[in-house]
């Protein structure tokens, strides 16, 4: 977290200095605009799909285990399984892991505000009570 | 500050096709227009979507009338719908790091894969629709079918526009009119790829595989 921030600052501080923060000198030449580290390696995407395979998998085998075990202790495990896919996906697929953080930010604002607008939508019309 | 506002002007309309040697990407923020552009697109798209979701947790096991989620839903159906849009992300990647290496043969062969495995999840969605219809759920016959169809609805509507941008890239590519230097269009299209794929995962643990309240009065 700290390490891309403070590569942002550093880019906004060379825009201030009259330079360009994309200057094709200052990236290496497999770096397209807004990145700041190298995007992963086609093996490491295929490791990354593998790991949501079996992620899926055992989301499927505990949406099986209804009646066996409370279903509030499946839906938290349902709930996090799902997090957890979303975020590898958004980190590594959609590189927010390897872009510029401006991205990420954008991306939360919008997830934080959905969450917060219809929790309270719902709130509002008694589903919680 | 007023040099910040002089660099960003380079990114405005009127510099594009400027002179030779000049980023016509540059901006103050560091990043292509196009690309913060799609994220705030995306981040406007997960209130949209937000909106069906809750819609549906508020209808949900609400119902007095019809048929219900526990008498329709195939999960193992549904799952390896799921799974085939999940691997279709895998393919999305895989064409961007091809272009990126300039290998517009790969890029070729990986955008109509994912175009491919887009279109099989669709089909999916179409038989399975088809079959709710049969067994009696339409989008009035009560509040899960409403909510049911509108949702993953718009979300199929969502994957069918990006397999017509896939298809379009691929079209550009097989013309030669897609090269290294515009690796950037398909990372642009990929984050809209992976997006309905990061709401089909929420669509699914929610609408699918959270523990559904009793039978409805059917």
């Amino acid at each position: 977290m700290t390490e891309p921030m403070t590569t942002e600052s550093t880019d906004l501080a060379k825009v201030e200095e009259g330079g360009s923060a994309l200057a094709p000198a200052e990236h290496a030449p497999e770096m397209s605009p807004g990145e700041i580290h190298p995007h992963p390696s086609p093996l490491q995407y295929v490791i990354v799909a593998v790991i949501l395979c079996v992620v899926t998998a055992l989301e499927i085998a505990v949406s099986y285990t209804e009646g066996e075990i409370p279903d509030a202790l499946i839906v938290v495990l349902l709930l996090g399984m799902a997090i957890l896919k979303f975020v590898i996906v958004a980190a590594w697929f959609m590189h927010l892991r390897t872009d510029m953080p401006i991205f990420r930010r954008f991306f939360v604002i919008g997830i934080v505000a959905a969450i917060i607008l219809y929790l309270i939508v719902l709130s509002t019309l008694n589903r919680f009570s | 500050m007023a040099t910040i506002e002089q660099t960003n002007e380079v990114g405005a309309p009127a510099s594009r096709g400027g002179s030779p040697g000049h980023d016509p990407h540059a901006t103050a923020t560091g990043v292509t227009n196009l690309k913060l552009g799609m994220w705030l697109f995306l981040a406007s798209d997960c209130l949209f979507f937000g909106a069906f979701i809750a819609t549906y947790l508020l209808y949900r096991g609400r119902d007095t009338v019809g048929v219900g989620p526990k008498e329709l839903f195939d999960i193992p159906f549904t799952s390896a719908t799921s799974f085939i849009l999940l691997m279709s992300s895998l393919t999305m990647v895989l064409a961007l790091a091809a272009i990126q290496r300039n290998d517009i043969r790969r890029l070729r062969i990986w955008l109509l894969a994912t175009a491919l495995l887009g279109a099989t999840f669709i089909a999916g969605q179409v038989f399975e629709f088809t079959e709710f219809n049969r067994e009696g759920l339409n989008l009035t016959t009560n509040l899960f079918g409403s909510s049911f169809f509108v949702t993953t609805g718009f979300h199929g509507a969502h994957v069918t526009a990006g397999i017509i941008w896939l298809m379009s890239l691929w079209g550009l590519a097989s013309r030669g009119r897609l090269t290294q230097k515009d690796s950037e269009r398909v990372e642009i299209a990929g984050l809209y790829w992976h997006f309905v794929d990061v709401v089909w995962i929420v669509i699914f643990t929610v609408v699918y595989l959270v523990p559904q309240p009793g039978p409805t009065g059917s």
